[in-house]
């Protein structure tokens, strides 16, 4: 199972793309289905254009949650890119 | 409240130039000249987007046999729908694909009738398969996703695992193993399509190991066909309630099969605007919610997710469409399902005798022929 590498640059899959109504209800919609994404998955996602680094999105995250442990947001980062993949909803 | 449909699946088109004998298609089919003008589609699919649609299915007979397709997937495109296409691919030549893609498509589904090109073309009744090959060589050049699908049954189920390596190095996105369901002709057919158990427990196994191996690969979508199920399929996804159908010429249907119900009375894109359609249509309001349920549904727990299974094979099933769909195994006709399964399951243990060799599943084209010529039928076109 691939795990997103610093240099890794994330984007939507082919196919995936941001849809839906609104600023409240834009989804990412893909082959059969959408989801919803809202707060800090939809931070990610929205720096996943396939330019951005891993690490720049990470670094941001972590700028913005100082509350939380660093590497437990790098965990957390991670665990959700590779499961939008797993999904072929993101691809690195 | 009453939600908005999720997807729009528009035919387009009846005209195919597949045959193929388990086709969904109803047996009565919209000709030519009924189909719907461009700009008609044009305005249903502004509607689709105004009322909250997220997904349309272009779908037929083959869209692709209608000359203005690019134009309808621009216009999709610009109502804010995600657009896919369900396609044989015949009619796609590699420039008509791009513009396609150019035009907006999001997702394009391709289907194989097998792995074996002989036997492809014979289930579809044309030379099909060697293109369609070509064309998935094509398509996975392009920025768009990829759906491979298959449609399984007891002629080609005994080779499932060499239709799983052939759909793998035509690199899609995502596979669908879609067993036949029998409506229109594949309910004709019926009795050459339906899987034997044994079959059916070795294709569990088969799809659960290669959706281990390609899991990030390719993503494999596949049901329990529901003739074996213990419970019904959310048709679907209840009446009324997700989706709604436009067929060629306009009428507005609350699933695939719904024409064939007597009595039920469908508006028309020509005249109605389409969320007038879902929310006062007496055909989608017919089934739609819990009133309309016999017992056992009715006060079972599962009515709120299976929502008392398909009304048009309860109906094509018993003659009555608000019966418990027969595929449930607490409907009070189950054993007309029980009855077509036991019949090619006690098929199999008879061809096992040496003095009836006779095979349920063929092994090569010439016993495929031999079994099915003369007894199934080809889907035709409308007139």
């Amino acid at each position: 199972m691939p795990r997103p590498v610093d240099d890794s640059q994330p984007r939507l899959a082919a196919g995936c793309r941001w849809g839906g109504g609104g600023d409240e209800g834009k989804m990412i919609l893909f082959p059969e289905g959408a989801i919803r994404v809202q707060g800090t998955g939809r931070k990610i996602l929205d720096r996943c254009d396939g330019q951005n680094t891993f690490r720049e999105i990470v670094q941001e995250l972590q700028a913005h949650y100082t509350a939380s442990e660093p590497a437990q947001i790098r965990d957390e980062v991670a665990t959700f890119l590779e499961q939008l993949q797993q999904k072929r909803i993101v691809d690195f | 409240m009453l939600p908005n449909p999720l997807a729009l699946i528009a035919e387009i088109t009846h005209r195919c130039p597949l045959h193929c004998v388990y086709c969904s298609n109803p047996l009565q089919m919209a000709g030519a000249n009924s189909e719907l003008s461009t700009e008609i589609w044009l305005r249903v699919f502004r509607e689709a987007g105004e009322l909250g649609v997220l997904h349309l299915h272009l779908t037929g007979g083959e869209p692709l046999a209608r000359a203005d397709l690019c134009e309808l997937i621009a216009g999709a495109h610009s109502a804010n729908l995600y657009t896919n296409l369900i396609t044989s691919g015949i009619g796609l030549s590699e420039s008509r694909l791009g513009a396609l893609v150019d035009a907006g498509l999001d997702h394009i589904q391709l289907s194989f009738q097998d792995s074996r090109e002989d036997a492809a073309n014979w289930i579809a009744g044309a030379q099909a398969h060697a293109h369609k090959v070509e064309l998935a060589r094509a398509i996975s050049k392009h920025r768009v996703a990829f759906t491979v699908n298959v449609v399984v049954h007891r002629q080609n189920l005994d080779h499932l695992e060499e239709m799983i390596s052939f759909i793998e190095q035509l690199q899609p996105d995502r596979m669908e193993i879609a067993h036949a369901q029998y409506y229109g002709w594949a309910l004709q057919n019926r009795a050459a399509l339906i899987p034997t158990r044994e079959q059916l427990d070795k294709t569990l196994t088969i799809v659960a190991a290669a959706e281990t191996r390609l899991a990030g690969t390719i993503r494999i979508d596949s049901v329990v066909p529901d003739y074996y199920a213990r419970y019904p399929k959310a048709c679907m996804g209840g009446w009324g309630r997700r989706l709604m159908l436009i067929d060629p010429a306009g009428d507005a249907l609350p699933c695939h099969a719904a024409g064939v119900i007597a009595g039920l009375e469908f508006d028309n894109v020509r005249d109605q605007s389409l969320g007038w359609i879902w929310r006062e249509s007496s055909a989608f309001r017919r089934f739609r919610g819990e009133e309309w349920m016999p017992e056992p549904c009715r006060s079972c727990e599962r009515r709120t997710e299976d929502f008392g299974g398909c009304r048009c094979q309860a109906f094509l099933l018993t003659g009555d469409a608000t019966a418990t769909d027969p595929a449930c195994s607490l409907a009070p006709a189950h054993r007309i399902v029980e009855a077509a399964v036991l019949e090619v399951n006690l098929g199999e243990i008879t061809s096992r005798e040496p003095e009836n060799p006779q095979p349920v599943s063929a092994s090569s084209l010439r016993q495929l022929q031999q079994q099915t010529a003369g007894f199934w039928s080809y889907r035709m076109n409308p007139e």
